[in-house]
């Protein structure tokens, strides 16, 4: 009795042995501060702390495992009828810890991380996600994937945008280039240098951002210096605001090589806003509208 | 005072600001030099630089002017107002009434016209905010003026905080750069040259009594001014000075109390020189702080309100500490 | 040359009981004194007489004319007033000060003229002070600063002088030359009208006197009959020893 007893719980503790070590090598992943965030088992009480955040444990299949959002996330649309855990960048920890979470992902560019190192001290694993290139996306997607358990679902989606991106690139490689000039905003004017996504996808569709070597990912500038620059396209996203023409004031300029060849454009706001799976589709339309604008000059 | 004693000086600071537009439409992102900049003002140049010149430095430099010489006035009045050489145009909390109205209207969505307009109104607010309160049921002092203004400033700061935490961030940009004071979208500069004109010729009769008014009330009063009537007439102008100057440019600071202040210092403190003295020293000052927050770090901008703080602290500073 | 009468003046003391109604008349050609201690409303009652402070009864009358009903350009023509309490917030220099005086005088697009800088010199020269014309008034000692003031109300010269504690900061000597130049004023016409709280200094100089009671009484007439030492005494309730010096009875406070 005794005997056979030993052997049950032996082999019962072998088994739970074996299985945490497979799914520890399975469920750790390096996020954007290089560190290895691992978990025992796949996260299933996840709140996302950024609405890109949001955006790619959606796409990673993880939605449903998505208990909170931070201010902003509404896309996809179900993610917007979540509870909301604060704004990106005031949080409140306390409704975040209220909600027992074993996974928190986290923003470089927005949340803050003395706060969020707090939470790390309470015991809640914090995975922090920084996208600045194409392949970052895709991998962000992946490590969401692993933590939560969806590999499968995660990894064929990003090879679909991977590709997707590839195609782009393939297409556009030798078109002739092109001088884009991009509005991030028109009160006060504002553009993005090379580092920004947009300006790479500008790279992607053949284009030349004429403000790439500024030193600051978003400068602020001035409309002298545009009209120096003389870009041939002119693009902006507007962000909402449908009432808002926020390419007339270029048409009082008609010696600008845009205005002169009618080159004013505006793509979807919410398309290349984020830097997530919804770039492709913005960079689509992006090199779409750059090759309507080659064809006028 | 000789009227040649007021002249020369204000010849003197006119041609200081003639220069000062002059170098300010000739520098910038893309540098033209002075000599191509003479030949488009005389009518020639290229038509990138024409548009350059004409369409886009001059307003702006006009619109410059325009604000810094309403802001030192509308100081120069609020500091014999108060009877106090370190008041500006700020004090009494107009420029936190128009933030919030400016903000709120950025908030919406809005742009343009219904920023600056919206502005305004807080300003208008602000200032009958402060008006009614200050009068009150008691008398009317510059300290009880000084003190309700400074408390409604501090309410409508709170207001500003509250506006900033609740906005998108795609909203803080404009609204931060709105808050420092910046020139970029100064919009037509004849209004707030107009109104900056009109108030100088208004007020230069009134010079004398407010050099009276600036040794006190009752002093003022005994030398024959009505001094309640000769108040609310300086506060309404200042304000409506301010608000201008808020509407076209943002809450530019320091303009407004160090050029009042240093012109004291140089030419004393006789009102029908000194304010049309913060006229043109003001507009000169802002001239050549916008031209340096274009250039500084050229082709990125920089919000003029943070050059005028970086030159004005420092100064201020350096009077607070020679003034015993 | 105007005459400064009150017709049943009861001067407002916050906090204080209505006093004894007055019923002065300050002519042309006298000097008045106004004596009483501390805080019995001796600047509340000059500032009453300009029309700076409303009255709580009664009326002030400028030939006649109640002072309330007249421009307070008008005013200033006829009445002038040193402060006893004066503001220097922004710097001016003493002949700026003085050249103030002519305010009342000039429209508003006038400019100051070399006729009104000359007669604020002239004032200066006569207060002692010409040497300081271009010294800053903050930089003056607390007996120039006095002078100055009385300069400048000399160069706004009103027919009647309104001044609150003349003598205060000054020394001996500018004490008797300031006096003299009030009683020098009053001789070609003009009316002065000053609280003193020097007893000696009014008993010399003053015509006319007006004893303010702590209690809110009144008296006031021709000086040899108010110079009374048992009304004295009770006025600053101290006991005073009567000396005759000079032509002129000296009242000293005795010292136990």
């Amino acid at each position: 009795m005794t005997t056979r007893a030993f052997r049950v719980w032996g082999t019962m503790a072998m088994v739970l042995a074996l299985t945490a070590s497979v799914s520890a090598a399975d469920l750790c992943a390096t996020d954007a501060l290089e560190r290895d965030v691992c978990l025992s088992e796949p996260a299933r009480r996840v709140v996302s702390l950024s609405p890109g955040a949001t955006e790619l444990l959606f796409s990673a299949g993880a939605g449903n495992s998505v208990v909170a959002v931070s201010a902003w996330s509404d896309f996809p649309p179900q993610a917007a009828a979540l509870p909301q855990v604060g704004d990106a960048n005031r949080l409140d920890l306390e409704a975040i810890v209220s909600l027992a979470p074993d996974l928190v992902v986290a923003w470089t560019d927005g949340n803050s991380r003395a706060q969020l190192d707090r939470l790390a001290d309470l015991g809640v694993p914090v995975f922090w996600l920084a996208p600045r290139t194409f392949g970052d996306i895709a991998r962000s997607v992946e490590s969401l994937g692993r933590l939560t358990g969806y590999t499968t679902i995660a990894d064929r989606e990003a090879q679909a945008f991977r590709s997707g991106i590839e195609a782009l690139e393939a297409r556009y490689r030798d078109v002739p280039g092109l001088r884009v000039f991009y509005q991030v905003w028109d009160q006060p004017l504002m553009t993005i240098n090379a580092e920004e996504l947009i300006s790479k996808a500008i790279a992607l569709c053949g284009g030349t951002n004429v403000f790439a070597d500024l030193p600051r990912l978003v400068p602020r500038i001035s409309v002298e210096t545009v009209l120096a620059a003389d870009p041939e396209v002119i693009v902006t996203a507007g962000r909402g605001d449908p009432g808002h023409d926020w390419l007339a004031s270029w048409k009082a300029y008609p010696a600008l090589a845009a205005v002169a060849s009618g080159n004013l454009y505006r793509v979807s706001p919410s398309l290349l806003q984020r830097p997530t799976f919804r770039m492709l589709e913005g960079a689509r339309e992006l090199c779409a509208i750059l090759e309507r604008a080659r064809a006028r000059l | 005072m000789p009227v040649s004693d007021i002249f020369r000086p204000l010849a003197m600071l006119a041609l200081a600001g003639l220069a000062a537009m002059l170098v300010s439409v000739s520098v910038g992102s893309a540098d033209l030099g002075v000599g191509e900049t003479l030949s488009v003002l005389a009518g020639g140049g290229s038509e990138l630089h024409r548009t350059l010149i004409l369409d886009l430095r001059l307003p702006r430099s006009f619109s410059a002017f325009a604000t810094g010489g309403l802001l030192a006035v509308a100081g120069a009045l609020m500091q014999v107002l108060l009877r106090n050489p370190l008041a500006d145009p700020y004090v009494l909390g107009l420029s936190g009434g128009a933030a919030v109205g400016a903000l709120l209207a950025m908030l919406t969505g809005a742009a343009g016209f219904l920023i600056s307009g919206s502005a305004f109104a807080g300003a208008v607010l602000a200032t009958l905010l402060v008006f009614g309160l200050a009068h009150g049921s008691g008398s009317w002092t510059p300290s009880r003026l000084l003190l309700t203004g400074v408390v409604v400033a501090a309410g409508w700061g709170a207001l500003i905080t509250l506006i900033l935490a609740m906005s998108p961030a795609s909203r803080l940009p404009g609204m931060l750069y709105w808050l420092m004071g910046d020139l970029s979208h100064a919009g037509h500069p004849w209004p707030g040259l107009a109104v900056l004109v009109l108030v100088c010729l208004l007020v230069f009769p009134l010079g004398r009594s407010l050099n009276v008014l600036a040794r006190g009330s009752l002093q003022a009063a005994a030398l024959g001014v009505s001094v309640r009537s000769l108040e609310w007439l300086i506060y309404l102008v200042a304000s409506l000075l301010t608000a201008t100057a808020v509407t076209l440019a943002g809450a530019v600071g320091f303009v407004g109390l160090v050029v009042p202040h240093m012109l004291r210092l140089a030419l004393g403190n006789d009102q029908r020189l000194i304010l049309p003295a913060s006229a043109l020293a003001g507009g000169t000052l802002l001239v050549l702080a916008d031209t340096l927050a274009r250039v500084v770090i050229a082709p990125e901008q920089l919000p003029v309100g943070v050059i005028t703080a970086l030159i004005g602290v420092p100064t201020f500073l350096f009077l607070l500490y020679r003034s015993r | 040359m105007t005459t400064l009468t009150t017709d049943n003046l009861i001067i407002d003391i916050p906090g204080r009981a209505p006093g004894s109604p007055l019923n002065l008349e300050v002519r042309p050609g006298q000097v008045w004194g106004v004596l009483g201690p501390n805080g019995v409303g001796k600047t509340t009652l000059l500032h009453t007489l300009a029309g700076l402070r409303a009255a709580h009864g009664g009326r002030v009358l400028l030939d006649n004319h109640a002072l309330a009903s007249l421009k307070r350009k008008a005013v200033s023509q006829q009445l002038g007033l040193v402060f006893q309490d004066r503001q220097d917030g922004f710097p001016a220099t003493v002949l700026e000060t003085a050249l103030i005086g002519r305010h009342p005088w000039l429209s508003a697009w006038q400019m100051e003229t070399g006729d009104d800088v000359a007669t604020a010199e002239r004032a200066l020269h006569a207060l002692d002070v010409g040497h300081l014309r271009d010294r800053l008034v903050s930089t003056l000692s607390g007996g120039e600063r006095q002078r100055v003031a009385i300069a400048t109300l000399m160069t706004q010269a009103p027919d009647i002088w309104l001044l609150d504690e003349p003598s205060n900061h000054l020394d001996l000597h500018h004490q008797v030359a300031v006096m003299r130049l009030l009683a020098g004023q009053a001789a070609s016409g003009r009316s002065v009208f000053m609280c003193l709280h020097d007893l000696n200094l009014a008993a010399r100089w003053c015509d006319h006197l007006l004893l303010l009671y702590p209690s809110g009484e009144a008296c006031w007439g021709p000086a040899q009959q108010m110079l009374v030492p048992s009304a004295l005494e009770r006025l600053y309730n101290q006991t005073l020893v009567t000396v005759e010096a000079d032509g002129a009875p000296v009242f000293v406070p005795v010292r136990s």
